[in-house]
């Protein structure tokens, strides 16, 4: 699967380079590369309080810190 | 306002700048919806059939400008887009008689048409449409030749095949198949095809103090005259607000020696290689030749090479590639997870920063080098080759390497068809998706003929320092010149 991460200037601000760095780092715990591709983007125009992160069709509003619980809810709970 | 006589060029370059002034001035969220009037004040349609649709054209530009999608389709992650209000439609009957048609007597066009498509009727031959599969049999036997070939200008740019149409004859790109090369954005004579933009981007992290340095491509020196030197545009980018700026050139010459490692163990070992240097050429191995994706150096390109010898020096920076490629973008797209550039902008969107700052384009009269000439060559085709050549030679490695220099997509194209094969011939292979290097490349301001003796008046004043001595300098950094496998 493939987990879009928006690099646009707002959620840069917010944090994205730490949020895919936190992936990067959680997928290589979780012995997940080759099935998991982190994927840059322009802005998704569904700007909210976080980094706008998109999994399949869903679009999710992260934190650094709330990225970890992101990825064990939403990525490790599904047949990736 | 925009000018009668305007061309495609001039229109996109408005967008951007309005677009960049806006956002420089914090007033585009605002104001965007009035670029569209700014720039088309009516009451009387220059280039198309009212005001209306002209203006709708701008509006869909100036969201390329913001990055966005002309029309709001987020599913859609291309780089390359179609401005769906500009495209015309141009027939697809691909081959067309016309009046040179004597109807003669021998009907050669009739008997090499394998599809029963021509029939000879009235004064001249015709071909029917739902018959015709576009062979091209009957213009080759034609001897006055009298049956035109006028494909779609689109679609006879496109080197992978990745442009049909709708039902409406509207251009469609195929994400899967599109490689980011931008050809068909040069080539469509209404300027229907366009890129998407990071130039808002950049301008807001500028305003917002962050350390972004921008990183010009080798292909910049001769895009601004033949007195502004690449340390005169430093100058200038830094007056807009950058923190520095680096020449990608020197990225070339990290990656010709790297280059260089991977290539004498690669012949030792029997391997065939490919450069990795050239995005749209990289995505043209990933999308359509995927089985010899193993082949292309892992050594990172020299955008991303650059941009990790900033990183090492101030882990804050953020980075921006500034050239003349598209394909560019896509890859900082999809190697988002791989310690590379930030962003990535065109010269033309630099040029309408520099207007939007009101930044002189005019020497400073500075004279810094950072990239040897071997890295400033790699803007042309053949200048990874010689690079890594003479890098080999400074290494005292045998330099006697054999190298298909594919210049443009169609030649790369037939290269990896042959590697895929089994059968290239040479051990190597340079792929350059734009025809002449990245000199010629669509985000280019200047074309590589015009620009083409500026270019070589500057790149004479150039030393002659070698490509291990400009790396000593930057040896106390620490980081590695491959990608991810």
């Amino acid at each position: 699967m493939v987990i879009t991460i928006c690099i646009g200037s707002s959620c840069h601000l917010k944090g994205s380079r730490e949020v895919v760095k936190k992936l990067e780092e959680l997928v290589a715990e979780y012995g997940l590369e080759g099935q998991v591709e982190l994927n840059g983007s322009f802005c998704m125009e569904h700007c909210v309080e976080g980094v706008c992160v998109r999994a399949d069709d869903r679009f999710f509003s992260l934190k650094p810190e709330t990225t970890e619980e992101f990825f064990c809810k939403e990525i490790l709970r599904r047949d990736v | 306002m925009i000018e009668n006589d305007a061309d495609i060029g001039s229109i996109k370059a408005e967008v951007l700048y309005e677009v960049a002034k806006l956002a420089f001035e914090d007033k585009l969220k605002e104001m965007e919806e009035e670029i569209p009037f700014s720039i088309i004040p009516g009451p009387k349609a220059n280039f198309r059939c009212c005001v209306y649709r002209e203006r709708e054209i701008i509006r869909e530009r100036v969201r390329l400008a913001q990055g966005k999608t002309p029309c709001g389709n987020e599913d859609d992650k291309n780089i390359v887009q179609v401005i769906r209000s500009a495209c015309e439609g141009c027939p697809i009957t691909r081959f067309v008689v016309t009046n040179n048609c004597q109807k003669c007597m021998s009907r050669k066009c009739q008997a090499a048409c394998s599809f029963g498509a021509i029939t000879i009727d009235g004064d001249k031959a015709r071909i029917d449409p739902d018959k015709c599969r576009e062979c091209g049999k009957c213009a080759q036997a034609c001897p006055y030749n009298a049956i035109a070939d006028i494909m779609r200008p689109c679609k006879r740019s496109c080197p992978v095949d990745a442009i049909t149409m709708d039902d409406n004859s509207i251009v469609k790109i195929n994400k899967e198949k599109c490689i980011s090369c931008g050809a068909c954005i040069s080539d469509c004579p209404f300027g229907a095809i366009s890129d998407r933009s990071f130039l808002t981007d950049v301008i807001n992290l500028l305003k917002a103090g962050v350390p972004v340095y921008a990183m010009t491509a080798p292909a910049v020196e001769g895009q601004f005259g033949p007195d502004v030197t690449i340390s005169d545009l430093s100058e200038m980018i830094c007056e807009m607000g950058f923190a520095g700026n680096f020449e990608v050139a020197l990225g070339g010459d990290l990656v010709a020696a790297s280059e260089a490692e991977e290539w004498s163990e690669a012949y030792r070992e029997g391997k065939k290689m490919t450069t990795s240097c050239c995005p749209a050429f990289v995505n043209m191995v990933k999308k359509h030749f995927p089985s010899v994706m193993d082949s292309i150096s892992t050594t990172v390109s020299p955008m991303a090479a650059t941009s990790r010898l900033i990183k090492a020096m101030n882990p804050d920076a953020v980075t921006v590639f500034i050239g003349p490629c598209i394909a560019k973008k896509s890859e900082v797209i999809e190697t988002v997870a791989d310690n590379t550039a930030d962003y990535a902008l065109t010269f033309e969107e630099l040029h309408a920063m520099f207007r939007a700052k009101q930044i002189s384009i005019a020497p400073r009269g500075t004279d810094m080098q950072q990239g040897s000439i071997f890295g400033k060559r790699f803007a042309a085709s053949g200048g990874v080759t010689g690079a890594v050549v003479e890098a080999l030679k400074e290494a005292g490695e045998n330099a006697e390497i054999n190298v298909k220099q594919c210049n443009g997509a169609l030649e790369c194209k037939k290269a990896l068809t042959l590697l895929k094969a089994g059968r290239l011939p040479e051990d190597f292979i340079e792929g350059m998706a734009c025809e002449g290097g990245c000199v010629s490349g669509p985000g280019n301001i200047r074309g590589a003929v015009k620009a083409k003796k500026d270019r070589e008046a500057l790149l004479s004043k150039a030393d002659g320092r070698g490509i291990r001595e400009n790396m000593q300098e930057y040896e106390k950094y620490r980081f590695s010149m491959h990608r991810k496998k």
